[in-house]
């Protein structure tokens, strides 16, 4: 089986262990394997503020040089934020001399046996971006290709309609992430009907949900995200989907914040992607994580005859 | 609650411009940290009526470039928009003028935060919200809010 590169980050790693499990079960259904690098550090999750604090670069490119080091020349990541930071660090290396060289000064830097005990002889090569990040989603339409999913489901979502989210950070800066058209994406709502369910218009679908605002100001994000479901329940949404961490616990576990300070409001299921696409591939239900979801899920999982498995596992 | 929704932030108050003020250095300092241009801004306003967070917010994004480009240093730093901003990049993606506004706002937090001052600390954070919120979000805000 095809084994590729694969950067889970620090969510995916624990708090989002159901996003990592099912993203590991979809993939081997498909044919290949997410192979999780040897070693990993966080990647600071927001890429440097300005150009002077090069510092936080540093855990990124290191990631980066590895997976070159290691004979690969693709990474895949699924969390939107590590996705941001490890492709838009790879362009700053690539496209700024300047930050390539001071990067690749601090990595030197790292590595004392060279320097010091000259045990590694080997020649020091900078890294200069070589690695192409990919997130999920993008493998799957770009390299597996979406009729491939199309072709392999055994248990087709057919009659659901799903609210597609892409949150802030998966599409944007445009010009550096380059994943789809920021403003009129169709990604995930061609992901969507590969699953043989139905994408559902809404016009908050690329609106920001607070991100980690949801830590200094979470009132704001309850606001944001009121917004945002009802809009898409509003057009017709049994659920709505994302691929981050971070927008699964804004839209999920804020909607009791949301249910007390908004009496019409009703709860709208929330999945990754993931869950969707190893639900429909005959992964068993057991193996999604639902406990960990704020809102039920079973509404959703009936209207396509899976049973909920609760107690399962 | 606040309960301000769907309702434009207060004018702002009028701002005393002088020479010295203006001259000062603050817009250099800016499209320095930024690699933006201020000037470019030519006060369309599309980035505060795309902006997610202009109802929370007491000076409105295009009102911060203005107030960039005519010296108000102090307004800036002191004012609740460069917290509230969720660098969701949408001003960035619909200037007309190409100015990374969520780049401009990630400069005047470094300014700010220079100062020595965090906006946001590890006291403020609630037990049960350090324990659940993923990763990105607690890394994100401590990078975005504190030296
Ligand atoms: S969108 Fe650009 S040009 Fe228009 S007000 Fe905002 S910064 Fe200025
Ligand atoms: S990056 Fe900040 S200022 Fe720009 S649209 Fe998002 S929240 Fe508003």
């Amino acid at each position: 089986m095809a084994k590729i590169a694969y950067y889970p980050g620090c969510a995916l790693n624990e708090r989002s262990s159901h996003l990592d499990r099912s993203a590991r079960d979809a993939t081997v259904k498909l044919g290949f394997e997410l192979d999780e690098l040897d070693t990993w550090t966080c990647c600071g999750a927001v890429p440097p503020v300005s150009e002077e604090r090069v510092m936080n670069l540093i855990a990124p490119s290191r990631i980066l040089k590895d997976v070159r080091d290691s004979g690969r020349d693709i990474l895949i990541t699924i969390c939107d934020f590590c996705y941001n930071t490890l492709k838009r660090t790879n362009y700053s290396i690539k496209s700024d001399e300047i930050t390539r060289k001071r990067v690749n000064a601090f990595l030197a830097d790292d590595t004392p046996e060279r320097d010091y005990l000259e045990k590694d002889d080997s020649l020091w090569e900078d890294y200069e971006g070589e690695v192409k990040v990919i997130h999920l989603m993008e493998y799957l339409r770009d390299e597996l290709g979406y009729d491939k999913i199309a072709g392999s489901l055994e248990k087709p979502l057919k009659g659901l309609k799903i609210a597609p989210y892409y949150g802030c950070v998966m599409l944007r800066p445009q010009n550096e992430i380059q994943l789809d058209d920021p403003e009129n994406p169709s990604i995930i709502e061609d992901f969507i009907t590969a699953l043989d369910a139905r994408p559902v218009k809404y016009p908050y679908r690329t609106e920001c949900c607070g991100s980690y605002l949801s830590v200094s100001n979470p009132d704001a994000s309850t606001r944001l995200c009121y917004r945002i479901l009802t809009s898409a329940r509003n057009s017709g949404a049994d659920a709505v989907v994302v691929s981050c961490p971070l927008c699964f616990y804004n839209l999920d576990s804020r909607q009791k914040a949301i249910t007390e300070a908004y009496s019409d409001f009703k709860p709208v299921p929330i999945f990754y992607f993931t869950q969707l696409l190893s639900l429909a591939l005959g992964v068993d239900c057991g193996r999604q994580g639902f406990e960990k979801h704020y809102v039920d899920v079973t509404p959703v999982l009936d209207k396509i005859g899976v049973s909920t498995g609760k107690g399962d596992e | 609650m606040s309960e301000n929704m769907g309702l434009a932030p207060p004018k702002s108050p009028p701002i005393l411009l002088t020479r010295e003020v203006v001259n000062a250095g603050f817009k250099q300092q800016v499209n320095e940290l930024s690699g933006q241009h201020m000037d470019a801004c030519y006060q369309c306003g599309n980035c505060s009526s795309g902006c997610p967070l202009a109802q929370e917010m007491d000076i409105l994004p295009n009102r911060i470039i203005r107030l960039v480009q005519l010296g108000q240093r102090d307004d800036i730093i002191n004012s609740e928009t460069i917290w509230i901003c969720a660098s969701c990049f949408q001003c960035t993606v619909r200037c007309p003028r190409g100015i990374d506004i969520q780049a401009v706002m990630d400069a005047l937090r470094q300014i700010a935060l220079d100062e020595g001052i965090d906006h946001f600390g590890p006291d403020q954070i609630s037990p049960e919200l350090a324990a659940s919120v993923p990763q990105p979000g607690l890394v994100g805000v401590y990078r975005k809010l504190a030296t």
